[in-house]
């Protein structure tokens, strides 16, 4: 059984490569979620195995989704996927809960590699 | 104190152009940027659209409010051409017009270098430069400029930091954009050890 992610990201392009991505490595995407709540209602709906995180999002940000996820789910396996690499930001994500924190631009094996390593 | 200042500013512009490029330039499977080197200006509002390249000219900008330890706005303002040039390689040709795609392509492409220069300074000075949702504007230079602006504060001179850079083979030229807020340049300067600007 292929694991299954959710994707979280604001915009359509980095949504449509993070599945190309995901998919031809032998994962399956369930559900994109473009902010924070969206990710938060599709996670409760979708109970996926991993989730990637964006950070500066509308609505709700992937921080504040974090913990949100984490409180329904302790065991939630997320990887952020963000531009937004500082220090207190990625401090703060990890704190939350994150597994992992992914800098844009990413290549595609580090994403891969990540998502194994979360959800082995 | 003015050119020591404005000599500030340009090494910003190039540590910060210098990641944002790199990054654009891992997007797009190593295609090698060269900077120009950059140019820092106290402007009035008025003379800063001018200064980025013409008030009529089409252009796409894509544009963020910076907060955090350090306030102002940023953004990656390009030629239209450009701009199509870009979204065909980001999306390997698919896209020859600027439909939704290639504007969601257009608009991360943008906040990935915009966030890249302000992480930049962010590891170099130790405070938090953090970006707004990225918005995007296809218009006259003169309108996407009031786009950047909307929200900034009201003042006559505006601080500019430009940066263009260019591609060989296929040209795409573009200016990224930094305004600090006034009273935040004053503390980057400090945490650099640079007093009395």
């Amino acid at each position: 059984m292929p694991k299954k992610v959710l994707i979280t990201d604001d915009t359509a392009f980095m949504r449509m490569t993070l599945k190309n991505v995901i998919e031809k490595n032998g994962f399956e995407v369930v559900g994109e979620a473009g902010d924070g709540e969206e990710a938060i209602a599709k996670y409760k709906e979708l109970q996926p195995d991993l989730v990637t995180m964006d950070i500066t999002m509308p609505k709700m940000d992937g921080i504040t989704a974090i913990k949100e996820i984490m409180k329904i789910d302790p065991n939630a396996k997320i990887v952020v996927c963000s531009a937004m690499g500082q220090k207190p930001m990625v401090i703060e994500a990890l704190n939350a809960g994150a597994k992992d924190f992914l800098v844009k631009p990413f290549d595609a094996e580090r994403v891969v590699e990540a998502l194994r390593k979360a959800a082995p | 104190m003015y050119d020591a200042k404005l000599d500030f500013l340009r090494e910003l512009g190039n540590i910060g152009t210098g990641h944002a490029t790199t990054a654009l330039s891992q997007m797009l499977q190593g295609k090698l940027f060269q900077l120009v080197v950059p140019d820092a200006r106290m402007l009035p509002f008025e003379e800063a659209a001018d200064f980025i390249g013409g008030l009529e000219q089409v252009v796409a900008g894509i544009f963020v409010a910076v907060s955090g330890d350090v306030s102002g706005h940023m953004a990656f303002i390009l030629p239209i051409d450009s701009a199509m040039t870009l979204v065909r390689l980001l999306t390997s040709g698919q896209n020859e017009e600027l439909d939704e795609m290639a504007l969601s392509a257009l608009q991360e492409m943008g906040n990935i270098m915009i966030t890249s220069y302000l992480n930049a300074l962010a590891s170099m000075t130790d405070m938090v430069f953090a970006p707004s949702v990225p918005g995007i504007a296809i218009d006259m230079a003169g309108a996407v400029w009031q786009s950047v602006l909307a929200g900034a504060q009201a003042a006559d001179e505006v601080t500019i930091i430009r940066t263009d850079f260019y591609a060989d083979g296929s040209a795409i030229e573009g200016h990224i954009i930094f305004l600090p807020d006034e009273e935040d340049f004053v503390k980057i300067a400090r945490v650099m050890g640079l007093e009395d600007m």
